[in-house]
């Protein structure tokens, strides 16, 4: 598969007639910061999905609010499953976002055509993914404290968000390139991505639950560990099978 | 010593049965009834590639 | 489309009668539990079931891989039978372990984490077919199935290990002591033999099944083929 994968490549140049200078290939890291410099930059300008995802994650705090009569007692036990909740629907929206927008301004002919291997697309897609759901999660996260006066600023917490948010976004941009190519696109992703994405999420509220309880680090060793096990998992799962998800 | 009485259940395990055997007989029938569609389509594309192919023989 | 084989046939006949009798063995064979009663033998079929479904999804992953790895479209059509045919089967199981349930737990559903990972592969299963409902091109549709039984099958038992962490009372038949768990019982020698008839009979009818959909997915592709030819 290699090989001809690098033969096309290779024969791109006498095809197409371009300078040399243009076709050598570009390092795997620097070619997916570039993806992720590309996608980062167009979002700067408009903040569209930011800003989107960002008002959306408000709504449903508000409406969890009063869905679950959010009183002192229940917040406790409930602010994991909350913020979880709201990161999930939020991650959909921006991955459906930000695959429609490859899709229907021919950027991912564009990206595809570019001479680099493609898993260089997969993880500049989903490295800006995970940023934009970062940023997303470090504007709910003070907010979240400031309306319900729980302090969620602890490293261990942020880890523990930031492994579930990494997993998350990478089968998320897996199956969001998948579903981006079907016929009904955007209602798909949140059905195919919640039941394989179910690991990450559970996980992550208990991880996060158990965190805030004020339990001992090593009582939550055991999701952690597998919110790890996932991550490396579907990530290297995710790099062999991007080839398979993005061929015409 | 007190002897428990087995609870009856039987409803429950007469219920658990038939929706077994209903599922499987339902399967098994969407099989059948989807491959008889099959094969009555399969025929009538045939016989029309057949005059296709007849009509092209005389132009 | 060939005529039915032989074996076929032969395999159809085996498959009644093992059903018959594995309900059999199950209904009137095995003694009565002495603490659930009679409802306890829907779990005969439960585990039957619940054996092929499971085997069905391990098979689809790996024909997955060997369709993605060779490209060929028997091997798509292999996914496709066993997914079809265990999501019947485990949706079996899963409405046959509610029944059971409801008198052992007195509820019809609790958030176990077997019968949670159940309903989440079950539905990760539908998916699949609404994933491929969603796409024309064959080949595509192929392809992304195969990607996708492959992400389910390695999810799903991660799905089990994280809903541990939360809670069981899932009773452990096989292989474990923790009768203690509510609704667990040990198995007398006859009901073993009831047991792994049942295991037997369902792996049979399981491959009766998935051949008649294998052959049906070659109809289907046929049928395909043909109506692109005529409409050339």
């Amino acid at each position: 598969m290699m090989d001809k994968k690098t033969a096309t490549i290779d024969s791109r140049p006498e095809t197409m007639n371009r300078p040399s200078s243009i076709v050598h290939r570009p390092s795997f890291v620097k070619a997916t910061l570039a993806i992720v410099q590309k996608d980062l930059s167009a979002e700067f300008r408009s903040f569209e999905l930011i800003s989107a995802m960002l008002v959306f994650s408000l709504l449903v705090i508000i409406i969890f609010n009063f869905a679950l009569e959010l009183d002192v007692k229940v917040r406790q036990s409930v602010t994991s499953g909350v913020l979880w909740a709201t990161f999930a629907f939020a991650g959909t929206l921006g991955l459906n976002r930000s695959m429609s927008v490859e899709k229907d301004r021919g950027c991912m002919d564009g990206l595809l055509l570019a001479p680099v291997d493609r898993s260089v697309i997969y993880f500049g897609k989903a490295i800006s993914n995970l940023i934009f759901m970062l940023i997303v999660e470090a504007i709910v996260l003070p907010v979240y404290s400031l309306l319900y006066n729980v302090n969620l600023f602890r490293l261990d917490l942020l880890g523990v968000i930031l492994l579930g948010s990494i997993g998350y976004a990478a089968v998320g941009t897996l199956l969001s390139t998948m579903s981006a190519q079907t016929r009904t696109r955007e209602v798909l992703l949140p059905i195919l991505l919640f039941p394989v994405a179910m690991p990450v999420l559970l996980a992550s509220v208990k991880a996060s639950g158990g965190l805030l309880a004020g339990v001992e680090l090593s009582e939550v060793l055991m999701p952690i560990n597998l919110l790890i096990v996932y991550d490396v998992i579907f990530i290297a799962i995710a790099f062999m099978v991007f080839d398979f998800v993005v061929e015409e | 010593m007190f002897l428990q009485a087995i609870p009856d259940t039987s409803n429950y395990m007469i219920a658990g049965y038939v929706f077994a055997f209903v599922v499987m007989g339902i399967y098994v029938f969407s099989i059948y009834l989807r491959n008889a569609n099959l094969k009555r389509d399969s025929e009538m594309l045939e016989s029309l590639e057949e005059e296709q192919s007849k009509k092209a023989k005389k132009k | 489309m060939q005529p039915k084989p032989l074996i076929l046939k032969i395999l159809d006949v085996v498959s009644i009668i093992v059903l018959a009798v594995a309900a059999y063995l199950a209904l009137v064979f095995a003694p009565t539990e002495a603490v659930m009663g009679q409802v306890q033998r829907v779990f005969y079929f439960h585990i039957g079931t619940a054996w092929v479904g499971l085997l069905g999804f391990v098979i689809a992953a790996v024909a997955g891989i060997l369709y993605l790895v060779t490209k060929d479209v028997r091997w798509d059509r292999f996914e496709v039978a066993a997914v079809e045919v265990s999501t019947v089967f485990f949706f079996i199981t899963i409405v046959l372990g509610s029944i059971w349930a409801r008198p052992a737990w007195n509820t019809w559903w609790t958030w176990d984490p077997r019968l949670t990972t159940a309903a989440i592969t079950e539905l990760i299963y539908i998916d699949y077919f609404m994933l491929r409902q969603g796409i024309e091109d064959p080949e595509k549709r192929a392809r992304f199935g195969a990607v996708y039984t492959l992400l389910g099958g390695i999810s799903a038992p991660i799905t089990f290990m994280v809903i541990r962490l939360f809670r069981t009372i899932h009773p452990v038949v096989i292989g474990s002591q923790s009768a203690a768990a509510q609704g667990g019982f040990s198995m007398t020698s006859d009901m073993k033999v009831a047991f792994f008839f049942g295991l037997f009979a369902f792996t049979v009818i399981f491959i009766d099944l998935m051949w008649h959909r294998i052959r049906l997915g070659n109809l289907e592709d046929k049928v395909e083929q043909l109506k692109l030819k005529v409409s050339m």
